[in-house]
């Protein structure tokens, strides 16, 4: 690695650092295997790698084994072979994560690879994406990533996901509609709402991850539950139901 | 009550009962405990005469109460959060940039035209200011937001700081501020440097600058 006075950093394939960042906003991964990964995230690779389209072709086995959520399928790719692939999104910060036999639910948008020895599946909460198993993966924020443990409230837009935690649940603030002023408000729109009267509660034992700003990244498809999955099933369509 | 960084973007406070503070709405990203948020219909503090003068100023940025015990984390936008504690001075800076401070601090809008008169004026429109900018004084925190990073520039009497208005975030203290313009005949026919404008503080206090020129 050289470092010119002042200049930016050379790397070439032998000094990019292996699964590891190389800066706040771009990833290296030491591919020697298989990698799923969202696709367009790859920025640049060395080494043999192909990029597999999932649903159909010879890993169809691997597949079966890790990926559960064929209705976003077409958005996924699978990297193959040996070599150092980086990875980035949009200047977003890009941290890496080790989940060891253990759970987390992260926003569609958020996820850009993660290793096979994890297995992918959809929440029942719409626009969330569950992993579990062991290994590492990969997650986009906008702002650093910010780790509290409930009880806690948080900002939709400023969730990111969580782990080893009871999914939340909506909490609706009264107080901000209470008394004559808060009547007028609700009536009016005059004053406003605070636009903090609704918020994701967390509780029991885990983590919460936090972006540090309400912006969200765009959303990405997760796609929907099938029409046939049935009811009781949340996100499934009734039979003959319009929306 | 002092705000805790937790990184560049994302400040952490502490509420205690019977102490109040202001936060632009929408800034709250998280909080633990009996915290409430409400919507300060008046923007602010003061009462309803308050309220209209910083309507009339353009100077009204929603803004709730936080009241209760708890903490609370506070970001907006993704931009860069600086936070700064007053001892007794004033903080001059855009209503728009306030992302929390202390109910302990007294809340004023400033007429640019006090300072230099019609200059002043002009001074506010270069600069994005508007006619008027929000003052802060007492003694308390405030934490506002700037694009990219901020830093702080010391201001002494008889070494005058220049900054571009663009990048001005705010300044404290006892500090004059007047626009310089450096316009030739460059400028005339479209061939200037980009920094005709550079507002010049002079005085004791500080600047604060942010490392971008991009207005929020």
């Amino acid at each position: 690695m050289t470092h010119p006075a002042g200049g930016p950093v050379v790397h070439d394939a032998a000094t990019l650092p292996s699964n590891d960042n190389v800066n706040p906003y771009a990833f290296s991964v030491d591919l020697e295997g298989q990698w799923f990964l969202q696709k367009g995230k790859m920025i640049a690779y060395y080494g043999q790698i192909d990029f597999h389209a999932i649903g159909h072709g010879p890993l169809d086995h691997l597949i079966a084994a890790n990926f559960h959520s064929p209705l976003h399928a077409s958005a996924w790719v699978v990297a193959q072979g040996r070599g150092k692939m980086l990875l980035a999104d949009r200047a977003y910060d890009i941290n890496s994560y080790d989940l060891d036999e253990g759970n987390l639910t992260i926003r569609s948008g958020n996820l850009l690879a993660f290793q096979p020895g994890l297995t992918l599946k959809q929440s029942i909460i719409p626009g969330f994406l569950t992993l579990l198993g062991t290994g590492k993966f990969v997650a986009a924020s906008n702002g650093a990533v910010h780790f509290v443990e409930p009880p806690i409230r948080v900002d939709p837009q400023a969730l990111v996901g969580w782990a080893d935690c009871p999914s939340p649940c909506h909490h609706y603030d009264h107080a901000y509609m209470r008394g004559v002023l808060g009547g007028i408000r609700a009536l009016t729109g005059l004053g406003g709402a605070s636009g903090e009267e609704h918020q994701f509660e967390f509780s029991g034992a885990g983590q919460v991850l936090l972006q540090s700003t309400e912006q969200l990244m765009p959303e990405a498809d997760t796609g929907g539950v099938p029409a046939s999955a049935g009811p009781g099933v949340p996100g499934a369509q009734r039979p003959g139901s319009r929306s | 009550m002092p705000f805790t960084r937790v990184n560049s973007k994302l400040v952490e406070a502490t509420v205690v009962p019977g102490q109040r503070m202001f936060s632009q709405r929408g800034a709250m990203l998280a909080y633990r405990g009996a915290v409430t948020f409400t919507p300060s219909i008046v923007g602010g503090q003061g009462g309803v005469m308050s309220m209209i003068g910083r309507r009339v100023a353009g100077e009204a940025t929603p803004l709730m109460t936080v009241e209760g015990s708890g903490t609370v984390l506070f970001g907006h936008g993704g931009h860069h959060i600086h936070t700064v504690d007053l001892s007794g001075e004033t903080l001059y800076v855009e209503a728009d940039r306030l992302l929390a401070f202390d109910g302990s601090l007294a809340q004023g809008t400033m007429f640019m035209g006090s300072q230099g008169g019609v200059m002043g004026v002009i001074r506010g429109q270069v600069t994005g200011q508007g006619l008027f900018t929000t003052t802060l004084q007492g003694k308390g925190s405030v934490a506002f937001m700037a694009h990219g990073g901020v830093f702080e520039l010391p201001i002494a009497p008889g070494r005058p700081v220049h900054v571009d208005p663009q990048a001005y975030v705010a300044h404290r203290g006892d500090v004059r501020n007047k626009l310089a313009t450096a316009i030739g005949w460059r400028e005339m026919v479209g061939r200037g440097s980009g920094e005709a404008f550079q507002l010049e503080l002079s005085g004791q206090g500080t600047v604060y600058v942010q490392a971008s020129e991009e207005k929020l």
